[in-house]
Parts: structure tokens; sequence; C-alpha cells
């Protein structure tokens, strides 16, 4: 949706940005085609200096992905990877997103402000800290290498993070609506799951995205608690170093496949994302 | 007829502690236990394959805050967060006005600069050793041909630096998503009346889009300044904390004390000390915040 | 029995001991002696039955024991399955490759979980003291020792019921070379099967040393002949200066005088105690960590010091970037023929075989690490000249299986271990690169150290020149009579990790090399109170009677 901005702004101003942007846009994708660069290398033609052009400096060969494709560790790990991040994303919201409109819509005895505040001092503590502790509850529940020890890890860790923003996106739902229908007897469970949870749509996506995000890439916890039968696909890739190191073409190949299943996903979102959201500052 | 006539005072009144207790009772569980947990390792001496052999009071965070290495990793964590975090901010920003704006190609645009948020940086940071190789690496070709030569993975800044060039690369993408959404929000007549004053788009941007998207940009800055402090893979997958500890971030630190070398009772010392130091930060960032806000 | 009798008694039974006498032999002559047959029978263990050369039934060993024929016959594992940790890749693929070959011959089945190398030690220590035992045997690093047996209870299993027993695959401890046979034990027990055995030479081009105009080049420079190979520190770090900065290798581009790598956390450390075990370590003294009255660290004595300074000296001939390079970018320099020396493992050789890794097939040259003229001994406190003292390392992680004490399926276990460690298999690892494995038996290396041939190295795909250098290079390194000590105290991890960590900031310019050492030392102390002082003083001692 063009901006009138756009439609207003001069050809030189036109110009620039989009000069800029298509910067921003090779910036991003460098990272992207050197892996792609990396992962047609033989192991040993990472190590050649100036390799930079396939076909050119190098010759291409598919053995890489081949070999990451062929793995039947692999396609576990992904199918690990995606199952641990939907649960999580759903547990999450089943979890944080009712929280998050009690928050935003009711008195509680203590300033919601603070219990906000609580909840956002949960994701403080780095991981390696909490590590061992998580650990040792694993153990005891008995939750080593399975999907639903990690799915409790990584709720935990995402359920403020959600809390937080859904709070300010339900605080910035309009109360009208809201309002209208209790006027015409409605409960407040009504309310809560016929009217504010559509309304705040773009939210929940934005929200499922990142949680699902930071799911599917959590590496240090994946590889601590899961070894054989829950491995996840980024406690895979932290795996591809050897005794020699990283092997870089399967790092490559790795990250390369490693982004796929989110990205599909964000394609799929982008126009939630783009509605917006003005977390309680823009009314109209 | 009264039980169908709800009262405002009672509105919800036992539905809120229902919606919200669930998310509570888990996180308590969750995070108080182990949190009980870390603290009493704190006050413990651990051994591995022993466990436990004594209580030690407050030993464990003495020797902590005498640590040249604790302060020097909470020195690092603090450039590290202190170069990259506005930066995102800045260039996320920028770019998600930019594309706000709406030229033909935004829905591309928008897709590829999201991106980098669903790579692992794990990852990142492997592909990070042969970008910065000075032995043929991408990036040392690039900059070769405009005559700049780095020093990237062959000095101990060089180190710091790459890594957090690779992390503005990363978290950029994720001020942009929560910019672009926030700015999503200014409707079209607020647009209107704004260029009758402004020269060009830019001023808008100062004078309308910044203040406006403040309250979502605010909780983006917060909430990428506690995951920043936290940071751990992209540091540690690109150097391992060298050369020598310049790269060596807290997470870095606290990792190799606790998981590679199993002393839990110095390494949960450490991370309840960096809690406190860093809870009295969000706190005052946070209330300050909320002053904004009104 | 009169005394003359016990003393030629035991004359007889050390000959016996030492195989210098047949078992038949023996009993006669002690028979003569007067000693009952009785008495005897303890002496002298069950004769096995004669072993065999091979078997159609078990193709994949060789030599076998007709008890052994036997018993596979029975499918003796049907039904169990075994959980195997390893490292991933080199190593672990060895392993690995066995797999299948084990499983078809016995019935059994193993599952093989990989790990990446620096959370190895963590993966297994979590899964042994969480108590769920969920893995029969772990593929370790030779400096663990000290943590498995941290506890009253060892981790691990003793191999002495398993050693006399048969029916499993047949392997010859005592053909260990005794340098890397202590690796394995622990206070004189065997506890790890045969697999890997680590050792650091000086591996160069042969093809350069040997050009004569390069020669003349250097002899105009320094005024002596070029030394191939070098046998002196000052002669190593001399030709590694010469070759620095031109193009000897005539591609275009300077080259280097040496390569290898330090990155952190990536073993790059045994670079440093490969080449500074000759200041320390003398026939006057085999310490380099400890002093074992005191457990106070030598770390930072005159000897390190020095040797570490000459170490920067030594970095700064490679690249700059070697301080962030894995351990693969360092031997890539060296195969792709733009460094002339690299002290390193074994795989540097091997992989120079393959023509997809390297250009320099062909013109390796090897040899032990280059001693000193002068060592430090940090426990007197003084320096002493020698001609040449010479020291030799196992230095590396010898990666190698041990079994779980949790494990309830110890024979399975071993049997699969065993099965690696018989000749064929053996022999396989250690002349295949890939593998990562290097020799550390005798039957592996050339007349006269061992019993192999070229034609058996030959048929692996080895270069006739290069095997000759390597073995022997790598022979010597494992016997010389002074070894460098290798650590294997409780928290050796993390000991070594406060070393890598100080080298490595000397080596990016933070620090200097004393200040380095000494807060290192100063670190070492912290660590050494967590673990008790008297128990790691105890253990450090130990070590030393094998």
């Amino acid at each position: 949706m063009t901006n009138v901005l756009w439609v207003r702004a001069s050809m030189w101003s036109r110009l620039i940005v989009y000069v800029l942007l298509i910067g921003a846009a090779a910036w991003t994708l460098m990272p992207f085609a050197w892996a792609i660069v990396n992962s047609v290398k033989t192991l040993a033609d990472t190590f050649q200096a100036g390799a930079i052009i396939p076909f050119v400096d190098f010759t291409p060969t598919l053995k890489s992905w081949d070999e990451v494709l062929s793995d039947p560790q692999v396609v576990r790990a992904f199918v690990s990877s995606i199952v641990v991040s939907a649960g999580t994303t759903v547990f999450v919201l089943l979890l944080g997103v009712p929280a998050a409109y009690s928050l935003a819509r009711f008195e509680f005895p203590i300033d919601s402000n603070d219990i906000t505040l609580w909840f956002l001092s949960q994701r403080v503590l780095p991981p390696a800290v909490v590590l061992v502790p998580f650990y040792l509850l694993m153990v005891q529940f008995r939750l080593i290498d399975t999907w639903t020890g990690l799915i409790f890890c990584y709720s935990t860790f995402n359920l403020a993070f959600a809390v937080v923003i859904m709070r300010d996106i339900f605080r910035d739902v309009s109360t009208e609506i809201e309002d209208a229908a209790k006027v015409e007897g409605a409960s407040a469970w009504q309310v809560f799951w016929m009217i504010a949870l559509p309304l705040s749509l773009d939210g929940l996506v934005v929200t499922s995205v990142l949680v699902f995000a930071f799911s599917w890439n959590e590496a240090l916890f994946a590889s601590a608690l899961t070894s054989q039968d829950a491995m996840t696909f980024s406690a895979l890739v932290l795996a591809s170093r050897s005794t020699r190191g990283v092997d870089f073409n399967i790092a490559s190949v790795n990250t390369l496949i490693g982004i796929i299943p989110p990205v599909i996903l964000y394609f799929f979102v982008q126009r939630y994302l783009a509605r917006g959201l003005s977390f309680g500052a823009v009314k109209g | 007829m009264a039980a169908a006539r709800i009262s405002r005072g009672q509105y919800g009144a036992r539905l809120k502690y229902v919606l919200l207790l669930p998310a509570v009772v888990w996180v308590v569980a969750f995070t108080f236990l182990p949190l009980v947990s870390v603290i009493r390792y704190s006050f413990a001496a651990y051994v591995l394959g022993r466990g436990i052999t004594g209580y030690v009071g407050l030993a464990n965070y003495i020797e902590v805050v005498n640590s040249a290495r604790f302060w020097h990793s909470i020195m690092v964590t603090a450039i590290y967060v202190a170069v990259s975090v506005p930066v995102e901010v800045a260039l996320g920003f920028l770019i998600a006005w930019l594309v706000h704006l709406g030229p033909p190609g935004t829905r591309t645009f928008r897709t590829i600069i999201g991106a980098p948020l669903f790579t692992m940086e794990v990852a990142i940071g492997y592909l990070g050793v042969t970008m910065f190789s000075s032995q043929g690496g991408l990036i040392a070709v690039l900059l070769a041909k405009i005559g700049i030569d780095i020093p990237w993975l062959s000095s101990a800044w060089g180190g710091l630096a790459a890594a957090i060039v690779l992390d503005i690369w990363r978290w950029t993408s994720f001020m942009f998503l929560i910019v672009l959404a926030g700015l999503g929000s200014i409707t079209t007549e607020l647009y209107d009346a704004a260029i009758l004053d402004a020269k060009n788009h830019w001023q808008v941007m100062w004078r309308l889009a910044v203040p406006l998207a403040w309250p979502v940009t605010s909780i983006a800055i917060l909430l990428r300044t506690i995951e920043s402090l936290k940071v751990f893979a992209i540091p540690f997958a690109l150097t391992t904390g060298g050369p020598g500890t310049s790269t060596e971030v807290f997470s870095a630190t606290d990792y190799l004390t606790t998981i590679q070398f199993f002393d839990f009772g110095k390494g949960s010392a450490m991370g309840i000390v960096f809690l406190i130091m860093v809870s009295a930060v969000i706190t005052v960032f946070f209330r300050q915040m909320r002053r904004r806000l009104g | 029995m009169n005394h003359d009798a016990t003393d030629r008694f035991k004359e007889l039974a050390c000959d016996y001991l030492r195989r210098r006498m047949g078992r038949r032999q023996f009993l006669a002559m002690a028979a003569e002696l007067g000693f009952s047959a009785a008495v005897l029978s303890r002496l002298i263990r069950p004769a096995r039955a004669a072993l065999l050369d091979s078997s159609p039934d078990a193709p994949y060993e060789s030599p076998i024991s007709p008890e052994r024929v036997a018993f596979l016959k029975t499918k003796p594992y049907r039904g169990t399955t075994i959980n195997v940790m390893v490292l991933k890749a080199t190593v672990g693929d060895g392993l690995k490759y066995h797999v299948p070959h084990w499983e078809a011959e016995t019935g059994g089945k193993v599952n093989v979980a990989e790990v990446p190398i620096e959370t190895l030690h963590t993966q297994i220590f979590s899964d042994l003291t969480s108590g769920l035992g969920r893995y029969d045997a772990y593929m370790t690093g030779a400096w663990f020792y000290g943590d498995f047996f941290q506890p009253q209870d060892p981790y691990i299993v003793a191999l002495d019921r398993f050693l006399s027993d048969p029916r499993h695959p047949y392997w010859e401890p005592d053909q260990w070379l005794p340098a890397m046979k202590t690796l394995y034990t622990w206070q004189g027990k065997l506890y790890g099967v045969l697999f890997d055995g680590d050792a650091q030479a000086l591996y160069y081009r042969k093809d350069v040393f040997t050009n004569p105009d390069v020669q003349a080049k250097f002899k105009a420079k320094t005024g002596y002949d070029l030394p191939a190979p070098p046998k002196t520190m000052k002669q190593m770090h001399d030709l590694a200066d010469f070759f620095t900065g031109w193009d000897w290798n005539q591609d275009g581009s300077k080259d280097w005088g040496i390569s290898l790598h330090a990155k952190v956390n990536e073993q790059g450390f045994f670079h440093f105690l490969t080449l500074a075990g000759p200041y320390v370590i003398s026939p006057e003294n085999k310490y380099f960590f400890f002093n074992p009255d005191t457990m106070k660290p030598l770390i930072n004595s005159e000897g390190h010091v020095r040797a570490l300074e000459d170490y920067v000296k030594f970095v700064s001939n490679g690249p700059q970037e070697q301080i962030s390079w894995t351990l693969g970018q360092g031997w890539n320099l060296f195969l792709a023929g733009h460094a002339v020396m690299e002290p390193t493992w074994g795989d540097l050789p091997t992989l120079a075989q393959d023509p997809k890794e390297s250009k320099v097939a062909g013109k390796i040259g090897a040899c032990p690490i280059p001693g000193t003229t002068e060592a430090f001994n940090p426990i007197l406190g003084q320096w002493k000249t020698y001609d040449l003292n010479q020291v030799g390392n196992t230095n590396g992680g010898s990666w190698h299986c041990v079994i779980s004490r949790f494990s309830k399926k110890q024979d399975a276990t071993y049997d699969f271990l065993a099965f690696m460690a018989n000749r064929k298999n053996a022999f396989f690892n250690c002349s295949n690169g890939w593998t990562g494995v290097q020799p550390g038996m005798r039957y592996e290396y050339l007349p006269p150290a061992g019993t192999s041939s070229i034609a058996e190295w030959q048929a692996q795909g080895w270069n006739t020149a290069d095997t000759a250098e390597y073995l022997h290079a790598y022979y010597q390194e494992l016997s010389m009579p002074v070894q460098e000590e290798y650590l294997r105290i409780p928290g050796t991890a993390e000991y070594w990790h406060e070393l890598d960590v100080n080298v490595s900031s000397v080596l990016a310019g933070q620090t200097k090399s004393k200040a380095a050492l000494d807060a290192t030392a100063a670190a070492w102390e912290t660590i050494t109170e967590r673990y008790g002082r008297s128990a790691q003083k105890a253990l450090y001692q130990a070590s030393f009677k094998t």
C-alpha cells in the first residue's frame, strides 16, 4: 500500500530511497549468498583462498547437500524442530494470551505494571546459569531427550515475552466494542473469546512468529537436553563441528536448510505484520 | 434476572484470575524453583563426580567479585551491547521507514530484510569464520577491492568487531519488523496533515513517526537489550571467546564455568550477581518508559 | 627348597614373563628344580588354543581364536542393543565404520550418538552424574581419566575379566608402545580398549628442504647447512624464519615458515605443550605441570616462560590469523603447499595422501619434535646444558572407548570395542586418514620397530616414501626414553583451558609471557583448592606410577 509520502516525493528522493533499500537488501543477502557458495564446495575447497565464484574459481558439487539430506538423523532433527517449535508456540499462546488480556483489562491488588515487570525479569538470567537446574529438573521428571521436555523449557522462556507483547496489544485494542458487548450482557469470557481475540489477531500472529523463531533457533538447551531421540535441528547445527573444527560446507547447508520453515511461515503471515500495532499510542 | 445483569464491580472478578493464574503458576514453578536451585548452588562448593562437597557461605560471591575474568566479561558484554543495540535500533528504524513508504517492491524488501531473524545464530557464527577469514573470505576480498584491510580474526579487537557486525546483521531485522508493525498503525490522515508542514519525508519521519512509534520501539529496545546482554552463540561460535579473552562475553564465561568445568558453585554465584546488576538496570529503564507513556 | 633353587626359579620366572623363554621350556626347567605342578599351575594362565589367522565365519577378524569362532556361531548378542557416545567425525566415523560388521557377526545392535568435541566432556559427565546411564560406552579423551576416578566407585570398568575370556575378539595389549599404553590404564589396571594413539611430530616439506638452490640460500643466510631434519629448537627457528616471506613454492604468493592453529577451546594449546616440553622435561626432571610434593604449579617457571617466548616467535612465522584458526584451517595451509613445516598429529601426512585434500603427497618429511641444548629443572630451579635434550610426547586426545559402570550389557559392549581393537580392524583404522586414528601398536610399524610392511600400507593407498617417513618419526616420538608427562588428574580440562586462554592472550598481544603464565598459575591454584589439594596431590603422584 503506497504511502501518500511516496506519492508526493520527488524523483531524487525516490532514487535515494531505492538505493538505500537495495543496499540494505544486498547487505542482508550477502551471507546467504556466501552460504550457498560454500554449500556447493567440498570441505577441501572451503579452505581454498579465493574460491568465491562457482565454476570460475572452483567446481561446484552437490555432494555436501547429498550428505546432509540423505542422513536420517538430519530428517529426524528437522521434524523434532518443527514439533518442538510449533508445540511451544501453541502452549505459549494458550497460557500467555489469557494472562496478557487479564493484565491489560483488569485491576489487581498488585499494580499490573509490576507484574509485567516481574514477567520480564524472568528473561534476564542467561541460559547458561539456569541450564543446570533445568537439566536436573528434566532428569527428575524423566524428560531428558524428549520433545515434551524441550517444549516445557522453551515455553518457560518465551512465556514472559509473549505476555509482555500481547498485553500492550490488548491495551491498544479499542474498548468501545467491548463496552458495547458488556452492555448487551456478554460475560467477561465471551468478550475475551469473541471480541478481543479476533481484534488482536495481528498481534497474535506477530507473537507466534517470534516465539516460533526463537524456539527454532535455540541451540544451547537443545544440545544439552537432547542427544538422540529428540535432537533438534539447531542442536545438530551446533554439532556440525568435528575434531578438525567446523565443517564449513556442511554448516552452510545446515544454515540454508534451517532457514526454510520459519521463512515460509514468515512469508505467509507478512500482511498481518504490515497492518500494524500501536502499543497503546494511537487511536483512530 | 439478577444473574443476567452483571454489575461492573463483579465483571470478570473471577475470570481475571482464571486467565492469569496458569501463566503465573507455570512461571513460578519453572523459574522460581530453578532460581532457588541456582541460589542454593551459589552457596555451595560443587565438584564433578562428588556433588556438593559443602556449603561455603559467601565464598563463591567473593571469588566472583574479585575475579578479573568476570569483570572483563562484563566489560566485553557492555561494549558489545552498547555498540550493537543502538546501531540495530537506528538501522532498523531507518529501513522500516523506507519500506513503510511503500515503494513498488515493498513486499520483496520486507521478506528479504526480515529473513535474518530466522537464521540460527550458531550457524551465522560458523559462517562468519569463513566470511571474515583473511584467506579468501568474502568480506576480506570485498574490502580488499576498496583497499581496506581489517584484521578481523587476526587481532583481539577485530574478533569483537566481527562478532558485532554479525550481530547487527542478524538483529536489525528484529527491530525492523517490530518498528514496521508500529509504523503501520499511523493513519493516512495524520500523514496528510503532516506533509503540509514538512519539506520532505525525512522531516515527517522525525517529527511524526518517531514519536508515534516510540511506544513500540521502546518495548523492542528493552527486549532487545535484555536479549543482547545474554548474547552467547554468535561470539562463541565465531571465536569461542578468543583470541585470548577478547570476545568472551558474560554468557560465555558462565557457560565455561558451569557447563564445561562443572563448577556449579561459582557459575551460579556469577549468574546471581549478573541478575542483580541487570535487574537494576531494567527496572530503571522500565519505570522511565512507563512515565513517558503516562 | 634351597636358596639357590629359589633364586634360579626367580630368574626363570622373569625370563618367562619377559617372553625370553617359551612356556613349555619354563615348565620343564621349573619342574627340574622341584616345583610342584600345583604351584606352577597358579602362575601360568591356561594355554589358549592356538590362534587362527582367519575364519570364513568372521571375515573381519584376524587373528581369531577358535573359541571365538564357536562363540560367534551362536549369534550371542542377538536382541542386545548397546548405546555408544562418540565424537562427531574423524574418530567417530572410524567407529561407525565397524558397526555393521560387528552387528553382522554377532547379531547385536549398536546405537551411535555423535557429539561435538566441545560438549563431549559435558555430555559424558552429565550422563554419568545423573545416574541415568543411558550409554554403555563413551569415547573419551585420555585427559578425562581423572574425572572418571573422582567418585568412590569409579565411573568406568576395568577390563581384566574380559581380557582373559577367549570368546571375545583377540587383541594384544602388550603390543602397545609403553608410552601409549599408560594413557589407557589407571594405577596399573587397563580401562580403555585400543583405538587412537595421538602424538605430535614435526612434518616438513622434504622436497623443499632437499632442493639445492634453497639449501644454498639457507647456508648463505645462516652460515650452516640446511638441517633436514632439524634436531634442535634453534635449527627449527632458523628454518621457520628463513622460509617466511618469500615465494619458495613458486606459485606467485609469499609463503610461510610454519602453520598451526591456536583458536581457543580447539586443542590449539597442545602445540604449546609439545614445543615447550624440551625446555623443562629432561632426564633429570619429568614434571611439567605440578610439583609433586606441594602440588604447586610449575607452569610459570623460567623454563616455561622462555618456552612461551620462543613459541610466540615461532607462531609469528605463520599468518597472524592462526590465532583464530581451527585445526582444519591450520592443516590446510600446509596441505595447500604454503607452509614448510607443521608440528601436529599424524592426520596431516594421512590427509596428504588424498589428492582432493592436498598438493603435497609424496613430499612429506617427518621427524620427532626437535630438542633443546639447555633445559630448566623447575623443581631445583636451575638450567642445565645438554648435547641434545629431545622429549617424546603423547599429546592429543588418544580417543578411545571406556565402559560405563552403569551398563547392563558390559560383555556385549566390550565385545564390540575389542572387535575394533582386533589387529585387522586396528590396522585399517590407522592406515585410513579419515578415521583420525594413529598407530600405537608394534604390528603397525615398519621393521625394525614393528612387524608391518610397506605393502600393507600401500594397499591402503599410501605413498611409499611418505609411509616410511611418517611411521619412523612417529615411532621415535612415542618411544623416546624421556617422555613429556600427560596430565590426568581431575579437572584437567579446566587446568588446560586456563593455559589455553592465557597463551592465546599472549599470541594476540594482550599480555606478556611471564604475566600470562603467572595468571595461569594463580588460576590453577584456585582450581586445585576447589578439588582438594591433598586429593589432587595423591592422584598426581599416583599417575606417575603406572
